[in-house]
């Protein structure tokens, strides 16, 4: 059974599976949000009580303010945006013994079958490129442990640490990586890794799943 | 006493607009994400994910750091789609071709691409109080106590709303396979 979900048949989980991973928000949107909401913290509009009882003079003078602000913030935003992406805190690599491909939704008849992602072995992936090649090898990882095919999913997940060590689904990849130690019965090294995950990412909102792994039933 | 003015005093709510901010900007795709599986409309996102950030920032002080930010979020995402759908009056209904997601790239296949729209369309045609708390458990991996307690409903009830979203959710799969099937 499916650790996350006992009662929800293969075929809609392997569906959520694809469900599961989470794109990145565009350039563009993030540099738009960025600034919309520091115009906000700028204008006090976040803090300030609903009536408020600034003078009209004050106010039109804190909203010219603030769309200096958003002008300023969103361009800077947007440059930070397109040039530097976020990477999850770096966690150690794991030994690689093979790479097999599987497909997300393999069992879902004909409406998953996502081809396998190459990346460069080697180079230093960044932005959009690497995102996506991250998600396409977690995705066979997941599809993996949905199917109980652990082994073949701790090689996906050590390929997947070779190529993107400190990448942005590294807290993903270490929850699959002690689901897949459980499913193995290597619960001794499910518990070393789930504390190293928990080190690694203690506000994740995986932590509380990954802790009761080493416990639960293969 | 005047010397007691020249102590510097702190200045909290910069430190904690930056905390928000900073928290904020680290789960936006996430809060994005959040919204369309909660049957935001795309052109509607980041409007909602704005009045979300206020309300953040509103009650930052009330959130404690030790807990999962995920949840908390999606918690906010809810009630604010629930308010925004109530002032709609109307339920977002999805076909395959209307949904337009950036999803995890350009390199993910079609075929990945209409599970995921599958799924999004399928969320939507269950009605929006089970919807959250299918998508907190099943998708966010939220622990059912910790859903009742984020979106304040008694424990039973969120195990009642996730059996019932189960079904409705594999019903709908199934319906809408059954209709492409058709096609």
């Amino acid at each position: 059974m499916i650790w996350w979900s006992a009662k929800l048949p293969p075929d809609v989980l392997l569906l959520l599976e694809c469900e599961r991973l989470i794109g990145a928000v565009p350039a563009a949107a993030r540099a738009r949000a960025h600034s919309r909401a520091h115009a906000s913290l700028a204008a006090g509009a976040a803090i300030l009580p609903i009536v408020s009882r600034i003078p009209v003079a004050a106010q039109w003078a804190v909203a010219g303010l603030a769309c200096v602000a958003t002008v300023a913030v969103g361009s800077a935003a947007y440059e930070l945006g397109a040039h530097a992406r976020p990477i999850a805190a770096p966690v150690a690599a794991r030994p690689l013994s093979d790479f097999a491909t599987s497909h997300c939704g393999a069992g879902a008849g004909s409406i998953v079958d996502l081809s396998a992602v190459s990346a460069p072995v080697g180079a230093t992936p960044s932005g959009g490129a690497a995102v996506r090649g991250e998600m396409g090898l977690l995705q066979r990882a997941r599809a993996a442990v949905a199917r109980e095919e652990f082994a073949r999913a701790m090689r996906l997940l050590a390929e997947h640490a070779r190529r993107f060590r400190a990448g942005r689904l590294a807290e993903e990849r270490e929850a699959l990586r002690v689901r897949a130690l459980v499913g193995l019965g290597r619960r001794d090294d499910a518990r070393r890794a789930a504390a190293e995950f928990e080190a690694n990412f203690p506000r994740s909102p995986l932590l509380l799943a990954v802790r009761r792994m080493p416990d639960s039933a293969p | 006493m005047g010397h007691l003015r020249l102590v510097p005093r702190p200045a909290p709510s910069i430190t904690r607009d930056d905390a928000c901010l900073g928290a904020f900007q680290q789960e936006l795709d996430y809060v994005h994400r959040s919204f369309r599986r909660l049957g935001t409309a795309p052109s509607e996102v980041e409007d909602l994910a704005q009045d979300l950030f206020v309300a953040l920032r509103r009650s930052w002080e009330a959130y404690d750091p030790r807990r999962p930010l995920r949840p908390y979020l999606f918690a906010f995402a809810f009630r604010i789609a629930a308010a925004h759908q109530r002032k709609r009056n109307r339920e977002v209904a999805l076909g395959l071709g209307e949904v337009d997601d950036p999803g995890p790239g350009p390199e993910e296949t079609l075929q990945g691409k209409q599970a995921r729209s599958l799924v999004l369309v399928a969320l939507n045609r269950i009605p929006l109080p089970r919807r959250a708390v299918l998508v907190m458990h099943e998708l966010d991996d939220v622990p059912v106590a910790e859903v009742s307690s984020m979106l304040s409903i008694p424990l039973f009830t969120a195990y009642s709303r996730l059996r019932k979203a189960r079904r409705e959710l594999q019903a709908a799969i199934r319906r809408l396979r059954g209709e492409e099937g058709d096609e």
